[in-house]
């Protein structure tokens, strides 16, 4: 039991799951004061010591699942088959022990020496026969298995390493034996027939247990390719499944940023000694300053405007952003959206009427107040900005635009963008093209450069977690 | 303390909490190997009333410290009771003069005043907070700290301690050992991730939303009056309800919420208009009201599929009840 929790435990490491030594000693102790004979609490117990992370749960269950009960069951399963089939299905087989037995005590000499596999066939001694092939397999080197075709060479490996002919042998010339010691034909064919049986059915489950250890390295193969993956992957190519995931993602992103600010700003707050306070609070120690206050330096929050591309292009990569920034919004003082193609127009009262998701959708479809089916061009639209919504900005602004500067061929009307530039707090581009075709083609993000404070790559979710840290600082 | 799993169910089934074997697991575990647990769950799952029914079903005093954001050791463990030592070194003033009587050097007077530290640095002069009470009392206690994850990271500093060896170090006086262990509940809503250090010392429950079954015996215990009908309906209106892309997802205490709003209306069963104007009890955004509204001829459908299964007896109070129901949310 001891091994075979340990080996759990190694198990739900290399999955993910973070499992501490202390955590197992827990463990143990807890298999102490429980019985280990109810499934459920068993589980419970295992996993109220060793699962700390909600997220970690579902992998829990499934690794106990095919760990815990999957192998013996399936043994239980095949060796059942194998005693109901023997014999046309009429065997007794609590009968046919028994004249074994007594058969065994008649012949002449010693008992013949069988091995422990033999011994555990014979007796139908599941937890053992477990056991034996848990060693088997581990001598084998089952646990290095890593794809489908490898299931029958490994299964032919751990059948030799535990010795599973010699068993068959001992166990024929045990019938032998017997039929010379006189026992009836019937039976001893039965017993022939159901060592072979036996045979068979160990056989199939030495091959569960290789395509079952198969299994646990693919899940957790798996799971940590997906996590990873998302994070990494382009918002270019998404499908909607992953779409619907990565909305988890962002929003847990978003979260983990919101924490680390408002540690920040904590650390932030210091300023001057607060003289009123400090008296006041002190009255208590007769005016004696045993506590110090200081005045909290009040930092603002900044004030954002987002000048969002919603060309088809890069619609993916905008439904990102906007999402993050909107998990976001209490970061800021006020968030003015608008977004362009060719027009430019407000999207912030969509924002406010819709819940977020929804808002975004719409938002991308051009939320009722601009064409979305002409081409882009930023030129236009940031005219239309400069020249229609410029008193959204003042010198606390951030203005963040997502884009991919691919302006077709018009007049970048990089002028507009300087003007915005001279009057905002800053101004931050995020584009879903790498820095090394910018300027290339119909490419006008070179003629902007100039005008932007902070200007980033931003395709997937890492580089984007990373921009929003330093946006909202 | 606890005998079994079954005996858990049992005594808290007496404190009317219905729980499942999972989180009866995990209180008996909590109970004999002296550990504390980590509650994680959605809001009004009832992480909190977890707590205090094993205080009642244990028969231990409930000492709360409520988490939140700046909250500090002087408000969780200990504080120094400045005013009343200075005030006292005032009336002892004459006292302390006797002391130094004898002295010759002021190194000689430095030392004697040094001598009666113990006095100024003692437990008279310490006001205790739940931590420290909770250490100290006499009685054993349940601590309970409720949503730790509002605290910040550094306050879970100063819970390992009190949390691995029932602790409490004064740097002044010593350290507190626990007079009895107490049972240990933290609970939180995820807002944030709770650190390795923290999450290794305690158990860990997770409690999610109960399946109709639990949730049916959990409403029918807690609120007596509802009948069997009305019960189920309404049990299928809420899992339908969990399906759906929430802001906020109702849990059981909205589920107790409404069948109380609803036996306040004298309904026996659920009909559209009803729960159409009975919504906000259970919804708490704009956004979601208006999703369920939408979504509202589906989850009236499918109860009428039920129903259609299986005739009902027609409901005598309910057309009486009508009128009311205006009036009482109007």
């Amino acid at each position: 039991m001891q091994q075979k929790l340990i080996d759990f435990t190694n198990l739900l490491r290399k999955s993910g799951v973070r499992v501490s030594v202390a955590e197992t000693l827990d463990a143990f102790a807890a298999l102490d004061e429980v019985s280990i004979g109810d499934r459920e609490v068993f589980k419970d117990a295992l996993r109220t010591t060793m699962v700390k992370r909600g997220d970690d749960i579902a992998a829990f269950e499934h690794l106990f699942d095919l760990y815990w009960s999957a192998f013996y069951d399936g043994l239980r399963d095949a060796f059942d088959k194998a005693a109901e089939g023997a014999g046309g299905g009429k065997l007794d087989l609590e009968a046919l022990m028994r004249q074994i037995q007594e058969g065994l005590e008649k012949l002449p000499g010693a008992a013949p020496d069988l091995s422990e596999l033999a011994k555990a066939l014979l007796t139908q001694d599941l937890s053992k026969l477990e056991q034996l092939i848990r060693e088997a397999a581990q001598q084998a080197g089952v646990g290095r298995i890593e794809n489908m075709l490898q299931v029958g060479f490994f299964t032919r490996r751990t059948m030799e390493q535990m010795d599973a002919e010699g068993a068959g042998r001992q166990l024929r010339d045990l019938a032998r034996q017997l039929r010379d010691a006189g026992m009836p034909d019937a039976q001893v064919d039965a017993l022939m027939e159901l060592v072979e049986r036996y045979l068979d059915a160990l056989r199939q489950s030495v091959r569960q247990f290789t395509e079952r250890e198969l299994q646990q390295r693919n899940y957790d193969y798996m799971e940590k390719f997906r996590r990873e993956s998302l994070l990494e992957k382009s918002f270019y190519n998404l499908t909607e499944d992953e779409i619907r995931m990565m909305r988890e993602v962002v929003t847990r992103l978003a979260h983990r940023i919101k924490n680390i600010l408002s540690i920040r700003k904590r650390r932030l707050r210091k300023g001057k000694l607060d003289l009123h306070t400090m008296l006041r609070r002190n009255m208590a120690h007769g005016g004696v300053p045993f506590e110090v206050i200081y005045k909290h330096r009040k930092k603002d929050r900044p004030k954002l405007v987002i000048l969002c591309d919603v060309s088809s292009s890069v619609a993916n990569v905008s439904r990102f952003m906007l999402q993050f920034v909107y998990q976001l919004q209490e970061c800021f003082n006020k968030i003015r959206s608008y977004v362009f193609v060719s027009e430019l127009g407000e999207v912030t009262q969509l924002f406010k009427d819709l819940e977020v998701s929804q808002a975004i959708d719409k938002a991308l479809d051009g939320g009722d107040v601009i064409n979305v089916y002409t081409r882009s061009n930023f030129g236009h639209a940031f005219h239309d900005f400069w020249r229609n919504h410029l008193a959204a900005i003042d010198n606390k602004t951030t203005v963040l635009v997502l884009g991919d500067a691919r302006n077709n061929y018009n007049d970048p009307r990089a002028w507009c963008l300087r003007e915005v530039h001279n009057k905002a707090k800053n101004v931050v581009w995020l584009n879903p093209e790498s820095p090394s075709a910018w300027g290339f083609g119909d490419s006008v993000m070179d003629k902007y450069r100039p005008y932007v404070d902070v200007a980033e790559e931003c395709r997937n979710l890492r580089q984007l977690s990373r921009i929003v840290d330093k946006l909202v600082l | 303390m606890f005998a079994s799993v079954e005996d858990v169910q049992e005594r808290l089934g007496k404190q009317s909490y219905i729980c499942d074997k999972n989180i009866a697991t995990v209180v008996f575990l909590a109970s004999r190997l002296e550990k504390p647990v980590l509650v994680e769950g959605p809001a009004g799952v009832g992480k909190t009333e977890l707590a205090k029914v094993v205080a009642a079903a244990t028969g231990r005093n409930l000492i709360r410290l409520q988490c939140y954001e700046g909250l500090d050791e002087a408000k969780a463990l200990y504080e120094w009771e400045y005013s009343k030592q200075l005030l006292y070194t005032q009336i002892l003033k004459e006292k302390l003069s006797e002391v130094m009587a004898g002295a010759t050097t002021l190194r000689d007077a430095a030392d004697r005043v040094a001598s009666e530290d113990s006095v100024f640095f003692s437990s008279r002069f310490i006001v205790p907070r739940p931590l420290l009470r909770s250490i100290t009392s006499d009685e054993p206690t349940l601590l309970l700290i409720d949503e730790v994850d509002k605290s910040d990271p550094e306050f879970e500093a100063f819970l390992l301690e009190v949390l691995s060896d029932f602790q409490v170090s004064v740097p002044e006086i010593g350290t507190f050992d626990a007079k009895n262990k107490p049972i240990v509940f933290l609970t939180s809503n995820d807002a944030r991730e709770m650190s390795d250090a923290l999450k290794r010392r305690c158990l860990h429950l997770y409690i999610d939303f109960p399946n109709a079954e639990l949730e049916q015996r959990i409403l029918e215990t807690k609120v007596p009056g509802v009948g069997q009908r009305l019960a189920e309906e309404l049990i299928g209106v809420m899992q339908r309800l969990r399906k759906l892309d929430l802001k906020k997802t109702p849990s059981i205490s909205e589920t107790l919420d409404w069948a109380r709003a609803l036996l306040a209306l004298n309904a026996t069963s659920l009909d559209e208009g009803l729960v159409r104007d009975t919504l906000n009890v259970i919804l708490k955004y704009e956004g979601d009201i208006k999703k369920a509204h939408a979504e509202l001829g589906r989850l009236i459908a499918r109860k009428a599929e039920d129903e259609a299964a299986k005739p009902a007896a027609a409901p005598g109070a309910a057309p009486a009840a009508a009128p009311a129901k205006k009036g009482a949310l109007h």
